[in-house]
């Protein structure tokens, strides 16, 4: 009741906003624009530094019964989205500490993390396609080759920013430029192009786009338009039909809209941003457009949860009820008075593809009482022996889960 | 490198996260105080004072300067391979310094003060800085600070030549004009 009236005045205040907005052109930082005077919300603060193991809160998360947690590697600051090389090397991007991480497994079973690359801008963006390590750095792609074979020697990338043309952060104005990377079954790199603002009409044919490539850059195909900005990006093991998570606009209330989860059937559908977000119109950007018009969301992943990296469990370890259901990571909230989000949940599917409901499965991160967190999940991999591995962003971690009867 | 940050790390989780106090004794070995100033208030045009900085911001700087993404070739031979802890410890030094301005401020320029406090409001400054311009976790503060500073640093933010944590400072002074740039910082260094 309390958290309906609040959302009710974040709107009323939303859609209070021309009278400030007359103010002389005032450019307002990206992740601000549409800000509600008074708020103190901002994003949370990085941790650049590494967290000891002792720090690591692993004893905090909760999972079903049967499943346990362990630290699979740490001491790698701002850790975020993996890819497993044929070897079973986990490569790790990140963001503002510019660093590729490398994680190997001793004989021994613990593992041993390299830095094979630094300096580069959000490094976010990795796919590996034989034995290539694509790293997606805003606008900037690499790719180093035979990289399993030279972690202590890491050759000079090859060097594709030309060739794929991403638009540059100065093109994005400073917002939502990093990068999520798959490898489609049909051999393409699938990535995102995320919009150059908060909400703003743009052109739609360059950014808030699922984009698909040749592995050499050429042949830009748009699998998906008026998507804000999605991290998280995996095709379906049997349809391969492109499930994409999204980011929803921020400053329109603590309840709307809900980040999403979006089913690419066909190459170049809209999915309506910015005139309409989780299937409803925007209170400033609808611009006359039913939403009905557009492709509707597969799912809604809760407000503000920051929905980013997701994998299809393909794997035997875990119970049949999880085969080719999607792990999805939520690195939690900072644009709503109560924090949500800061787990994995479970959407299950139909044999068709189609969402029936979504489920908790790691929890334990947000500490609601104290309207804190331990951590940040932002991107999930399925292992060959089935386990599955978490990248805790916040504490510089990978956790790895595994079940057993 | 990382190998030795973790062991640096490791090794130091008996003591307090921060140590203000062994960060004095490394800011006087590695000489910081030579150019931010005994009282991390700095006379040395276009350094900046650090005396109460917010910590956060000065330990994400600081590995911004070690990792080579936000260069600054006088400070690249000192942030080079220092261990977090070090650079944590020195955060914590100076922002236990009380922040002020230097003996070396020039006057204040009434008109001059005045059109860059009627910025504030427009530029949204205090949407990240907070009201008080004092700044939280890895938003700097942008009181108490060295007018020269302030203003190099917004025209390097303005022409793309300063990346940050994140890159929303580079929005926020998009397009403005030196005039503008030059009163800003006047009024900010003149805020007490």
């Amino acid at each position: 009741m309390i958290r309906h009236t609040l959302a009710a005045g974040l709107l009323a205040a939303a859609t209070a906003l021309p009278a400030y907005a007359q103010a002389p052109a005032a450019p307002v930082p990206g992740w601000a624009v549409g800000r509600p005077e008074g708020s103190t919300l901002a994003p949370h603060a990085p941790r650049l530094t590494v967290t000891p193991l002792d720090q690591v809160p692993v004893g905090a998360l909760r999972l079903p019964a049967g499943f346990t947690a362990e630290v699979y590697a740490h001491g790698m600051p701002g850790v975020r989205m993996m890819t497993e090389g044929p070897n079973g090397t986990i490569f790790a991007g990140t963001r503002a500490i510019g660093r590729v991480y490398a994680v190997s497994r001793n004989p021994d079973g613990t593992t041993r993390t390299r830095v094979i690359a630094q300096g580069l801008p959000q490094p976010n963006g990795l796919v590996m396609v034989g034995n290539s390590l694509y790293v997606l750095a805003v606008n900037r792609v690499l790719r180093y080759d035979n990289i399993e074979a030279n972690l202590d020697n890491v050759p000079q990338p090859v060097d594709l920013t030309a060739a794929f043309a991403l638009p540059t952060e100065q093109e994005h104005g400073g917002n939502h430029h990093w990068k999520f990377a798959t490898l489609g079954p049909d051999g393409r790199i699938y990535t995102n192009v995320g919009v150059n603002c908060n909400v703003c009409q743009t052109d739609r044919d360059k950014f808030a786009l699922l984009v698909s490539f040749n592995p050499d850059g050429s042949g830009r195909r748009i699998e998906a338009r008026g998507i804000r900005n999605s991290v998280g990006m995996t095709h379906h093991p049997v349809t391969r039909e492109l499930y994409a998570t999204n980011n929803g606009r921020d400053w329109a209330g603590n309840n709307w809209p809900q980040d999403t989860l979006h089913r690419v059937r066909q190459s170049g559908e809209d999915h309506g941003f910015p005139f309409c977000s989780a299937g409803a119109a925007d209170p400033q950007h609808n611009a006359g457009h039913l939403c009905s018009g557009f492709v509707q969301p597969a799912a809604l992943l809760g407000p503000h949860t920051a929905a980013l990296g997701l994998r299809f469990y393909t794997g035997t370890m875990f119970p049949e009820r999880y085969r080719n259901q999607i792990f999805i990571a939520r690195r939690g909230s900072w644009n709503r008075e109560q924090l949500s989000g800061f787990d994995v949940v479970v959407a299950h599917l139909d044999p068709q593809g189609n969402v029936m409901f979504i489920e908790d499965f790691l929890t334990g991160l947000r500490d609601d009482a104290n309207q804190r967190f331990l951590d940040r999940p932002v991107d999930v991999h399925v292992m060959r022996d089935g386990s599955l591995l978490v990248a805790g962003e916040q504490m510089g971690a990978i956790y790895r889960i595994t079940y057993r009867q | 490198m990382l190998a030795a940050a973790v062991v640096a790390a490791a090794l130091s989780t008996a003591a307090a996260a921060q140590d203000a106090r062994r960060g004095e004794d490394l800011a006087a070995r590695l000489h910081c105080t030579n150019c931010h100033g005994t009282d991390g208030r700095s006379r040395m045009e276009d350094i900046p004072s650090l005396a109460g900085q917010q910590p956060g911001y000065i330990t994400i700087q600081m590995i911004l300067f070690r990792e080579g993404i936000r260069q600054v070739p006088a400070m690249q031979a000192f942030a080079q391979n220092m261990p977090d802890k070090d650079i944590e410890d020195l955060a914590a030094y100076f922002a236990s310094l009380p922040p002020g301005p230097a003996e070396d401020r020039r006057p204040r320029d009434p008109a001059l003060f005045a059109a860059g406090e009627a910025l504030i409001g427009p530029r949204n400054c205090a949407v990240c800085h907070l009201p008080s311009l004092a700044g939280r976790e890895q938003v700097p503060r942008i009181t108490d600070q060295r007018e020269d500073f302030l203003a190099r640093t917004l025209k390097e933010y303005r022409d793309g030549n300063r990346v940050g944590a994140d890159p929303q400072m580079n929005g926020a002074v998009a397009g403005m004009p030196d005039a503008e740039i030059l009163a800003l910082a006047h009024y900010l260094s003149h805020r007490d």
